[in-house]
C-alpha cells in the first residue's frame, strides 16, 4: 500500500447532540486526487473544518503526514502544509488580485513588525522573493492580465480561481477544495480540472467536496461517500458508481 | 511610464509637505499656529494608531484615549515626583503602557463588532477613572503642575518653537514607521484579518497574535503622544483623557480616511483647526457638531474625506500626464 498523506482514525465531531460526523476513518493516499461526496448534510465540509483546526474533534485521531495534529491551531496547520478554500471563497476584498496571493505567501515567508518598520535588507529580500512567487502562481491560474484589479471585481469563476491561487501560494502538501464547481459554467468547469490536474502534478495532494458529478467523475482517482457523518463507501470512480449503498443514499430506496 | 509620473509627485508632494512644515512655526510665516501645529502632532501620531488598529485591520477601539493617558501620567509623575530623567520616563510610560496593552489585549481581543467596541469603551472610562482617583500620586481632578521641559544635553525645550520641530519628529518617524509596516508582509496580514478572519487563519496568519500586536503598537504611538503632550503643556488633569477623546480620536482617523497612514494627519488637522478656531464659539454644542460630521462622513465618504480628495486629485493629475504625453 502507497503512503498516506493524511489519515483519520474514528473521527468524530458533535454539536451538541447533532452527529455530524461518526467514527470516520481515511487513508488519503499522497499525490492523487480523491474526492469526499454525499448528499447534503452528510458531513463534508465539517470535516474539512475539522481537518483544518476550524474545530476541534470531538473524539479520534488526523494524523497528517504520519504526525498527529491535537490542538495544533489552524494557522500552524496551514504552515505545516494544509490549505483549503472555502465555499463561498472568502477572498480579501480590500485587496489587489496580486495582493491576495502575496498574503498566501505569509506562512513561507518570516520578516516581522521589526523589519518591516525600519525596511531592514532581509525584509526587502523576502518581499522580492514573495512578488516573484505570486506572480508564478498567477500565471498558473491563468490571472495574470488582472494582477492590479481589486479581487472581488473579478466574476465568480476567477475568483474561485484566485482562491485556489492563494492556497497554491502558501505551498501546500494538501490542498482541500470545497465545492470548487459550485457556480461555474462547463468552460469554467473544464479550466477548474485541468488546473486541479496540473496541481496534482506538482506533487500535491487534493480532496475535493463536489456535487457535481461529471467533474467528480472525470478527475477523481479515489472516491469517499459520506452519509449522515459516517462513511458508507469508498472506491474508484466506477466502483462508486455501481455501489448500491451510495444510490440509496442518494435516491433512496428503490421502490420498482 | 505611469508608475514614473506618480513616483515624481509623490516625492514632490512630500517635498512640499516638508517644506511647508519646516516654515511653519517662523515668526515671518505661520508662527501664530505653532501651538496648533504641535497638538495636530501629537494628535496626529495617536490617530495613526488607530487607522492601523480600525482602518487596516478592522479592530475598533472606543479607550485609545486611555493609553494617551497612561503615557502622559507615567511621564508626567515619574519625571516630576520621582525625578526621573524625561527621556527615560517616556520610554518607561511607553513600555509600561505597551505590556498593559499587551496582557488586556489577549482577552479584549476575543471579542468581536459592537462587543470589542463596549469592552474598550468600558476600559477607557476605568482608567479615566483611576486618573481622578489614585489622587495621591496623579493629583486627581486639579491634576498638577511642574512637570519639567525635555532636554538634551544642556539644550531644552522650553518654548513652543523649539518643541514643535520635537513632536513633529516623532509625528513623522511613527507615520514612516507606520507606512513601512501597512506595505509589508505584516500589513497585507492586518488587512486580511480585516478583509476575513476565517481565509487568514486558513493561509497560516495568527490573527488572534496580530490583533493583540496591532493593538500594543497602537497604544505605544498613544503613550509617546501622551509623554510629548505633558511635556509641552508641563501641566496635567484627567480631562484632555476621556471618553469624548477617544471618540475625537476615531473622528480624525475617520476623516482622515481609515485606511490611509498619511490622512492621519488631516484628520486631526481638520478637527483642530475646526474646534480651535471655529467652534468655540458653539461652547458645549461642539459636541453635536463633531458627531454630525462623523455621521456624514460615515454616510457619504466612507473611505474618509482625506482618501476622497486623494482619488480626485489622483484623477487629475492622470489627465495631466496623459495629456502631457500627446505629441
Amino acid at each position: 500500500m502507497s503512503e498516506s498523506i493524511l489519515e483519520t482514525k474514528s473521527l468524530s465531531k458533535a454539536f451538541g447532540g447533532l452527529v455530524a460526523l461518526d467514527k470516520v476513518d481515511l487513508a488519503i493516499e499522497a499525490g492523487k486526487i480523491t474526492a469526499i461526496i454525499g448528499p447534503n448534510g452528510a458531513g463534508k465540509t465539517t470535516l474539512f473544518n475539522v481537518i483544518t483546526g476550524v474545530y476541534p474533534a470531538s473524539d479520534g485521531e488526523i494524523l497528517f503526514q504520519g504526525t498527529p495534529l491535537k490542538d495544533t491551531a489552524p494557522h500552524r496547520r496551514a504552515a505545516l502544509g494544509i490549505a483549503r478554500t472555502f465555499q463561498n471563497v472568502l477572498l480579501f476584498g480590500n485587496m489587489t488580485v496580486l495582493e491576495n496571493i502575496m498574503t498566501g505567501q505569509h506562512p513561507r515567508s518570516r520578516y516581522g513588525f521589526l523589519g518591516a518598520a525600519l525596511r531592514l535588507p532581509r525584509a526587502h529580500r523576502e518581499e522580492e522573493t514573495i512578488s516573484l512567487n505570486a506572480m508564478k502562481y498567477l500565471n498558473m491560474v491563468g490571472l495574470g492580465t488582472h494582477a492590479q484589479q481589486n479581487a472581488l471585481s473579478l466574476p465568480l469563476g476567477q475568483q474561485k480561481l484566485l482562491a485556489i491561487a492563494r492556497t497554491l501560494a502558501t505551498e501546500p502538501r494538501l490542498l482541500l477544495l470545497d465545492e470548487p464547481g459550485a457556480g461555474l459554467n462547463k468552460l469554467e468547469k473544464q479550466e477548474l480540472s485541468d488546473l486541479i490536474r496540473r496541481i496534482r502534478e506538482t506533487g500535491i495532494s487534493v480532496i475535493l467536496v463536489e456535487h457535481d458529478m461529471p467533474l467528480v467523475m472525470g478527475l477523481a482517482e479515489w472516491v469517499i461517500v459520506l452519509d449522515s457523518g459516517q462513511k458508507i463507501a469508498e472506491g474508484t470512480a466506477a466502483q462508486i458508481q455501481k455501489d448500491q449503498r451510495v444510490i440509496t443514499a442518494y435516491l433512496g430506496e428503490e421502490v420498482e | 511610464m505611469l508608475a514614473r509620473v506618480k513616483r515624481k509627485w509623490t516625492y514632490l508632494v512630500i517635498a512640499a509637505l516638508l517644506a511647508f512644515l519646516i516654515l511653519i512655526p517662523f515668526d515671518w510665516s505661520l508662527g501664530q499656529y505653532t501651538v496648533l501645529m504641535i497638538f495636530i502632532g501629537i494628535h496626529t501620531m495617536v490617530t495613526v494608531g488607530m487607522c492601523l488598529l480600525l482602518g487596516y485591520t478592522g479592530q475598533v477601539s472606543l479607550g485609545q484615549a486611555a493609553f494617551y493617558g497612561m503615557g502622559a501620567y507615567f511621564s508626567a509623575v515619574l519625571s516630576k515626583t520621582y525625578s526621573v530623567n524625561p527621556w527615560l520616563a517616556m520610554l518607561i510610560a511607553a513600555i509600561a503602557t505597551g505590556a498593559f496593552a499587551y496582557i488586556i489585549g489577549y482577552p479584549i481581543f476575543r471579542l468581536r463588532g459592537n462587543y470589542l467596541a463596549m469592552a474598550t469603551l468600558g476600559l477607557g472610562m476605568i482608567i479615566y477613572i483611576l486618573f481622578n482617583q489614585l489622587a495621591q500620586f496623579t493629583g486627581g481632578p486639579e491634576g498638577m503642575s511642574g512637570i519639567p521641559y525635555l532636554s538634551i544635553g544642556g539644550f531644552v525645550f522650553d518654548s513652543s518653537f523649539k518643541r514643535y520641530f520635537l513632536v513633529w519628529f516623532f509625528c513623522l518617524a511613527v507615520l514612516l514607521i507606520s507606512q513601512n509596516i501597512v506595505r509589508s508582509r505584516t500589513g497585507r496580514a492586518l488587512r486580511a484579518i480585516h478583509g476575513s478572519e476565517a481565509a487568514a487563519e486558513s493561509i497560516g496568519i495568527n490573527v488572534a497574535q496580530f490583533k493583540v500586536k496591532i493593538f500594543v503598537l497602537s497604544a505605544v504611538y498613544a503613550s509617546l503622544a501622551g509623554s510629548l503632550f505633558v511635556h509641552h503643556l508641563t501641566f496635567i488633569s484627567p480631562q484632555p483623557f476621556g471618553f469624548l477623546a477617544s471618540l475625537m480620536i476615531v473622528v480624525m482617523a475617520v476623516i482622515g480616511g481609515l485606511a490611509s497612514i498619511w490622512g492621519a494627519i488631516f484628520g486631526a488637522a481638520t478637527i483642530h483647526i475646526l474646534s480651535d478656531e471655529l467652534l468655540l464659539r458653539f461652547g458645549e454644542w461642539d459636541v453635536i457638531i463633531y458627531g454630525l460630521i462623523l455621521m456624514l462622513v460615515m454616510i457619504f465618504m466612507p473611505e474618509g474625506l482625506f482618501v476622497r480628495l486623494r482619488d480626485i486629485f489622483g484623477r487629475w493629475r492622470l489627465r495631466y500626464a496623459q495629456r502631457g504625453a500627446e505629441p
